[in-house]
């Protein structure tokens, strides 16, 4: 070990003040004086909600003008996984992932942190202590690039540690937990949520057996989010930790197929029940030629593509939709073949629900945006798809969403060209498995309690994207570790939490 | 005798009201135009006022009627302004009435024909949370008290068939070829008094307006308070009818907004709110009342006091933070808010039956119209712009016409009433400089 202090934050006040000065031009410094500190970034922000000690927006940006130096060493900058929700949710439009994002790398190129590898072990230990997925998470949030790590300080850096980090990981092995309980719960779904609620059950002496439909644990971490930005390899490494702990993990388990949902509650004899079967339907477009060949849904590309079954896309291709899984999509497309991706989407640039980030690296990369049109018809020849008949849209007055209405524009129709279209409008659940008592919503989500995630029926808990809707993995996260909360209060007796 | 010198008052609101009283009081003839079918504004509305408590409707009732009585008072209620040309002492103005298809000289106000019509209409009056029907009076104390026929949902209009109203009414006063009404006014001076609208909150997405049941804005929570209300005075939940044990306010809800909603503060929000906490106390004691805030805006007299009584006496909670997020527990329809409270940082969940959002105070989208005819400019809201806001504060840039009220911007009454005595001094003002300046 070095002797060196882990952190050396830049001492000389002269310097401080051209960072300072450095950051404010960066940002938009006339906005961050409007910052009055409201909460709201905070209030919202999903990282927050599970580790409130050490990161929190607000402070944080507080922190910008009162203790700059600090700012640069804070474990908290390390944290924040780019969700943007602080941002939509700023009553003055701030970006904090920006001004994160900015300064991680100031200081990883500058070299403010001596000893940046040790920084990030304390990031992962903070992490480790609290949720099963700690390198997914970092993972996740530093968006370490392979491809532009040749060139970038940060990325080969922060790549390096990760690598490190996992082999180690690997080669670690935890001893199982003893059991001090009996009663038994079972988790139906192995995503994040359901992964966190059986780890932390695990953690306080339960039984715990997760049923999972799909052969390998993980749920979107597996079949969702794409390799080039979460290898397989971290959530294995991940998953088998969590195994090894104790938690049962049933793959190939369809609830509803191999075991009804009654039979958990009467046959097997589990106890509680947590529901985080997550949003796996891709959503139709409900146009003529959707089911022509070479019109595929996000969710099975990438399911294909994650599950190492290489599909092959040739030529040009179009993705519908101006979502996350959109920009995942595009990206894995281009990856898998294509010699051109078009993104079409309905509305304009601002109101598309991709993060930023991930729009600016899907432009970087190539991919092209089509705005403001709409697929009428999908066009095709000997029943493959050589075409999408478009609308052009314009905006109207906000919806429900508050977003602008996209309204088409009269006799706008014309052809794009294309080999493949890929359908990416969005996910929804399939809760058809669940008995009547689990009572849904009208968005076909599980009506569930947003503190104790309690459903209708007693015993029976719910959370991750079944409830809330295609979210994020943190969110997945918080809702397991609160499941877990209700589900101990149940089975020992006393009220769910409330609050 | 010569014919009194006459000032025209757009909007009868408490503004326009305290203006018109104030000139008829001088002798002057006053003709107080309101686009409604009763003249009143927000304040009849509310429940009761801040820092006094006092019951609203009961103080401003009487100042209606006087309206009604005075001499020196034309109402031309339900109806607008067409035209205005002509400057400072001789203004030409065209009024047009709308048909209410009821004769104002004849209706007595009985109700027989509200009582037997068929046709049911969410009340604006009430915030849609109560009914009225096609022929109604917008609120008890409406003044003049007579029944207007809402052409838009009435049976015969829209059908052909019904006329109930015009058979059960003893007085004959249903018109149904009742037409618009042009009349020509010439006027020395105007005043500006069409007051202020509130934010439609459910641009504000996270805190659920419009979709959950429970969220309700704080004009909303004034109807539910008054015993003439729609809940007959019991402060209850839209899901349930239930009886709230504990309720949260939201301050700012769209105001102070660089990013979306609005820049400005709304200034009378911090206040009503305690007001409103107060009364969800008075009427249920055991209930938890929060109210989240940015800082609170208590700077008139006597309203920092308000604000520590409200903490003190009655318990009202106060949290430092605006909130995140609000989920609906779709079982129960309770509402979790997800807030930080900033004094301490602490990220919390918060549990309860109901929440009332403060919308931001936004300007009549009328204004843009009337500024047009008027030739008066508006600022970069919307509101009327004052000529000098710190010493010609009701002046407009147009000589002869003044603005009093929150139609110039946010705030409370005792500040709308103030200006509205300042707007009808200045017009007194202008017109003796007018009459002057003639006689020379
Ligand atoms: C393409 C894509 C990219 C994404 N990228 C990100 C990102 O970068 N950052 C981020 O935070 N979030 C991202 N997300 C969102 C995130 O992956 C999800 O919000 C999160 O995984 C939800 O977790 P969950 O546990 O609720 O459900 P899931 O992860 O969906 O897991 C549900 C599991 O339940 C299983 N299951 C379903 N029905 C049954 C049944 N009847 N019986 C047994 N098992 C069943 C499923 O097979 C699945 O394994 C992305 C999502 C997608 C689709
Ligand atoms: C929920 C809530 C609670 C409140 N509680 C309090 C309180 O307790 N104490 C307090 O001091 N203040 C309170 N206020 C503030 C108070 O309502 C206002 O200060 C006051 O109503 C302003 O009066 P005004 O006459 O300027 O406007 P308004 O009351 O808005 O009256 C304007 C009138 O003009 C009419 N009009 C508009 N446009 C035209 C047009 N083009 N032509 C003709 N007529 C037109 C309207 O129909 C209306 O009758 C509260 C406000 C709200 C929203
Ligand atoms: S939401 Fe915006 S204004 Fe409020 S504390 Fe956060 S950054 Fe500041
Ligand atoms: S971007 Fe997301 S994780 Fe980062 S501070 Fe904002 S809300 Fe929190
Ligand atoms: S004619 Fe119209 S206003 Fe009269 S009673 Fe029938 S519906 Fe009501
Ligand atoms: S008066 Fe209070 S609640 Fe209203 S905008 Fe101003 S600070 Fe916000």
């Amino acid at each position: 070990m070095s002797n060196k202090m882990p952190c050396s934050p830049p001492e000389n006040p002269q310097e401080i003040k051209v960072l300072r000065q450095l950051t404010k031009r960066s940002l938009d410094a006339k906005k961050l004086v409007y910052c009055d500190e409201c909460g709201a970034c905070t209030g919202s922000c999903p990282v927050a909600g599970i580790l409130p000690t050490h990161f929190n927006p607000r402070v944080f940006l507080n922190k910008l003008s009162l203790e700059f130096a600090n700012v640069l060493t804070d474990a908290g900058l390390w944290l924040c996984m780019m969700c943007y929700r602080c941002h939509k949710r700023c009553p003055h439009g701030l970006k904090p992932p920006e001004i994160f994002l900015l300064l991680r790398n100031m200081v990883i190129e500058r070299g403010y942190l001596a000893d940046a590898p040790a920084k990030l072990e304390e990031i992962l230990e903070i992490l480790r202590e609290r949720i099963p997925l700690p390198l997914v998470y970092i993972w996740l949030c530093l968006r370490p690039c392979e491809e532009i790590s040749k060139r970038s300080k940060f990325d080969s850096l922060v790549l390096d540690v990760l690598q490190r980090t996992l082999a180690n990981s690997k080669k670690r092995e935890v001893a199982p937990l003893p059991k001090t309980q009996k009663e038994k719960t079972a988790v139906i779904g192995s995503g994040p949520a359901g992964l966190t609620a059986a780890w932390e059950l695990v953690k306080r002496g339960f039984p715990v057996t997760v049923f999972e439909a799909l052969a390998e644990p993980g749920g979107m971490l597996r079949v969702g989010i794409p390799e080039h930005r979460l290898p397989k390899e971290v959530l294995d490494a991940e998953v088998a930790h969590i195994k090894e702990l104790g938690v049962e993990i049933r793959t190939n388990t369809p609830i509803g197929k191999a075991l009804s949902f009654n039979d958990l509650l009467e046959e097997e004899g589990y106890k509680a029940v947590f529901i985080a079967t997550g949003a796996h339907k891709s959503r139709r477009l409900r146009i003529e030629g959707e089911n022509m060949k070479g019109v595929v849904h996000a969710l099975s590309l990438l399911r294909r593509a994650n599950l190492q079954k290489q599909p092959r896309l040739g030529g040009k291709v179009g993705v519908v939709g101006g979502g996350d899984s959109a920009m995942d999509v595009a990206q894995t497309a281009l990856r898998l073949g294509a010699q051109e991706v078009n993104i079409l989407y309905r509305r304009s640039r601002e109101e598309m629900p991709a993060n930023p980030l991930e729009v600016k690296e899907a432009e970087g990369n190539g991919i092209k945006f089509h705005f403001l049109l709409a697929p009428k018809k999908i066009l095709g020849k000997d029943k493959q798809v050589v075409g999408v008949e478009c609308t052009q849209m314009k905006l109207g007055q906000p919806d429900e969403s508050g977003r602008r209405r996209p309204i088409p524009i009269d006799d706008s129709s014309f052809i794009i060209e294309l080999d493949t279209a890929i359908v990416a409008i969005g996910e929804s659940s399939d809760i058809s498995f669940l008995p009547k008592e689990v009572k849904a919503t009208e968005w076909n989500t599980i009506a569930a309690d947003p503190l104790t995630l309690e459903t209708s029926m007693p015993g029976v808990f719910a959370g991750g994207d079944v409830v809330s809707g295609p979210a994020s993995v943190v969110e997945a996260i918080a809702a397991g570790k609160r499941a877990a909360v209700s589900i101990q209060r149940y089975l020992k007796g006393g009220e769910a939490q409330s609050s | 005798m010569k014919e009194k010198t006459s000032i025209l008052v757009i909007g009868g609101g408490v503004a326009g009201i305290q203006a018109s009283l104030d000139l008829a009081d001088r002798g002057l003839r006053v003709y107080l135009v309101e686009e409604t079918p009763s003249i009143g504004g927000r304040m009849a509305q509310l429940d009761k006022t801040f820092p006094t408590l006092d019951c609203s409707i009961c103080i401003l009732a009487p100042k209606m009627i006087e309206c009604y009585r005075h001499p020196n008072i034309t109402l031309l209620t339900y109806s607008e302004v067409e035209n205005v040309s002509g400057s400072a002492g001789s203004f030409t103005v065209r009024i047009v009435r709308k048909p209410r298809f009821v004769d104002e000289a004849k209706c007595t106000g009985c109700g027989t024909c509200t009582q037997k019509c068929p046709a049911i209409v969410p009340n604006e009056f009430e915030m849609l949370l109560g009914d009225r029907k096609a022929i109604y009076m917008p609120l008890p104390q409406a003044v003049p008290r007579i029944t207007t026929i809402d052409k838009d949902n009435c049976l015969y209009f829209t059908r052909g068939v019904c006329k109930i109203c015009q058979k059960l009414c003893q007085a004959e006063a249903v018109d149904f070829d009742q037409a618009p009404e042009k009349i020509t006014l010439n006027v020395a001076a105007i005043i500006v008094s069409t007051g202020f609208n509130l934010l439609d909150p459910s641009a504000i997405q996270e805190y659920g307006y419009g979709r959950y049941k429970n969220v309700v804005t704080s004009l909303e929570l004034e109807r539910l308070a008054n015993a003439s209300g729609p809940t007959g005075g019991h402060v209850t939940r839209p899901s349930d009818g239930n009886i709230p044990d504990n309720v949260a306010f939201i301050q700012c809800v769209g105001s102070r907004s660089l990013g979306r909603g609005v820049p400005y503060c709304s200034s009378a929000c911090c206040m009503y709110a305690t007001k409103e906490a107060i009364l969800i106390k008075e009427h249920k004691p055991k209930s938890e009342v929060f109210v989240f805030h940015l800082d609170l805006r208590a700077s008139g007299k006597g309203f920092q006091d308000f604000i520590n009584r409200a903490k003190e006496n009655w318990g009202v909670q106060y949290i430092r933070g605006r909130p995140g997020e609000i989920l609906e527990d779709p079982r129960t329809k309770d509402l979790v808010i997800q807030f930080e409270h900033t004094v301490g940082r602490e990220v919390r969940k918060l549990r309860v039956n109901m929440v009332v959002l403060c919308p931001a105070f936004i300007p009549q989208e009328s204004n843009k119209n009337l500024s047009k005819k008027l030739g008066v400019k508006l600022d970069e809201y919307g509101f009327f712009e004052a000529k000098d806001p710190p010493i010609a504060p009701v002046d407009t840039n147009v000589p002869g016409i003044f603005t009093c009220g929150c139609c110039q911007g946010p705030k409370d009454i005792p500040e709308s009433v103030t200006q509205a005595s300042g707007a009808a001094a200045r017009a007194i003002e202008v017109i003796t400089i007018t009459a002057h300046r003639r006689a020379q």
